[in-house]
């Protein structure tokens, strides 16, 4: 049978190691996945301000996820998860079940729970969204708590939107709920705030420096508990002095050096 | 699982129809929607009203600017879902709105210029050539 899809998205392309990790993760628990993302495997809904162009982006995807013989696509991004159920799947036949990663981890706990041999002492309060069809806001306490050493907090606060991304282009918005979910984490008296998505922890990751509290992504923790060494490169160069030279000069060549700084380098140097 | 509709331009008039005929502007999705407090225009509007002004949005006409500011600042909480009496879906309703509104001029639309190309330098900053290439 053709192995799974694991879904990435786009935006993910910012931490590449969540990727690695989700790959390493889903082959660990016996059920692999093989990742795809980026500008080819688009839902379209970067470009929703033309639906006419979303609408070919996503045909595309879909055309590729079907013709992959996948049994099942596991999403990252909930914007593409939306948009699968409420677009790509109604207007085109869709030959795959589709489930977030979170869940299909969490399906897979028994295999999970022996591989967590490594004790990580964190205190955790989720940054939980209230538009979340995905599962997600159940899954992943659940599966933190698979942690040795991590205690969940709970707390009523849900924030607006599905993600930190709807918040950051309404004024206002991202900077209420930053100091909401600081609040919160704090009454709580939690050490750690974990993010579930990408453009969450985009957005987050600067709470490390403007409120000295920890951020780690649910995959993050994970990772922790089971002795896998990663590094969150965005964060180091989002709360960096300077950006480019966390990035280094090498990486920046290797990399274009005028596309990092006409597309990289302002959003990792923009205001926290 | 069958697609039920031919293509998204179908699937938006049938919507769009549904929700014409359901929608009974009862305004129960706009109280219940917690972005109301970053969305000063729409503050204070009579629910009938700014609902009627979504639902021209929602045929191509301009609304008034409570439905605008509403409708830009909606970022898909979910909320009204449970909220409506009569299963319209207004978060559906308001997606939709916005599609036509961008598309008629009546909101601007999203600044996604560079988003692609940036997500792919972000992809060559992060990670090896190998996992590009294997990750598309």
């Amino acid at each position: 049978m053709t192995q799974d899809l694991f879904w990435y998205g786009c935006n993910m392309t910012r931490h590449a190691e969540i990727i690695r990790l989700s790959e390493r993760l889903m082959a660990a628990l016996g059920t692999p996945a093989q990742p795809v993302g980026g500008p080819a495997t688009c839902c379209g809904s970067v470009k929703e301000s033309t639906p006419r162009i979303a609408e070919g982006m996503a045909n595309r995807t879909m055309d590729r996820f079907n013709e992959s013989g996948a049994a099942r696509v596991i999403t990252w991004c909930p914007s593409c998860h939306s948009n699968l159920d409420d677009f790509m799947g109604a207007a085109r036949t869709q030959r795959f079940d589709h489930l977030h990663l979170a869940q299909a981890v969490l399906e897979r706990s028994d295999a999970l729970t022996p591989l967590m041999t490594q004790r990580f002492a964190a205190r955790v309060m989720l940054d939980r969204h209230i538009g979340n069809r995905t599962g997600v806001n159940e899954a992943v306490p659940a599966l933190m708590r698979l942690v040795p050493g991590v205690t969940v907090l709970e707390d009523e606060y849900r924030a607006p939107s599905y993600m930190c991304f709807g918040l950051a282009n309404v004024p206002g918005a991202l900077p209420a709920h930053k100091e909401r979910l600081v609040a919160a984490a704090r009454a709580a008296g939690a050490d750690t705030i974990v993010t579930i998505f990408h453009s969450c922890h985009r957005e987050l990751v600067v709470l490390e420096r403007t409120h000295g509290i920890r951020v780690l992504n649910w995959v993050h923790v994970l990772a922790e508990g089971l002795g896998w060494h990663y590094a969150d490169e965005y964060k180091a160069w989002r709360n960096s002095d300077d950006p480019e030279a966390a990035i280094g000069a090498e990486r920046i060549a290797a990399a274009g050096e005028d596309a990092v700084r006409k597309l990289a380098v302002p959003e990792l140097a923009r205001p926290r | 699982m069958v697609a039920q509709h031919q293509n998204w331009t179908a699937l938006r008039e049938a919507e769009t129809a549904r929700m014409l005929a359901a929608c009974t502007r009862c305004g129960e999705c706009f109280r219940a929607c917690p972005m109301i407090a970053h969305a000063p225009a729409a503050q204070g509007a009579d629910g009938a009203t700014i609902i009627g002004g979504v639902l021209d949005l929602l045929q191509g006409g301009a609304g008034d600017a409570a439905s605008r500011a509403w409708t830009s600042a909606c970022t898909r909480s979910g909320v009204c879902v449970p909220a409506c009496p009569e299963a319209v879906n207004p978060m559906l309703m308001l997606r939709l709105a916005k599609f036509r509104a961008q598309e008629s001029g009546s909101l601007p639309p999203r600044d996604a210029r560079d988003a692609m190309a940036r997500v792919k330098t972000f992809a060559r900053l992060t990670m090896t050539e190998d996992e590009w290439e294997r990750w598309q």
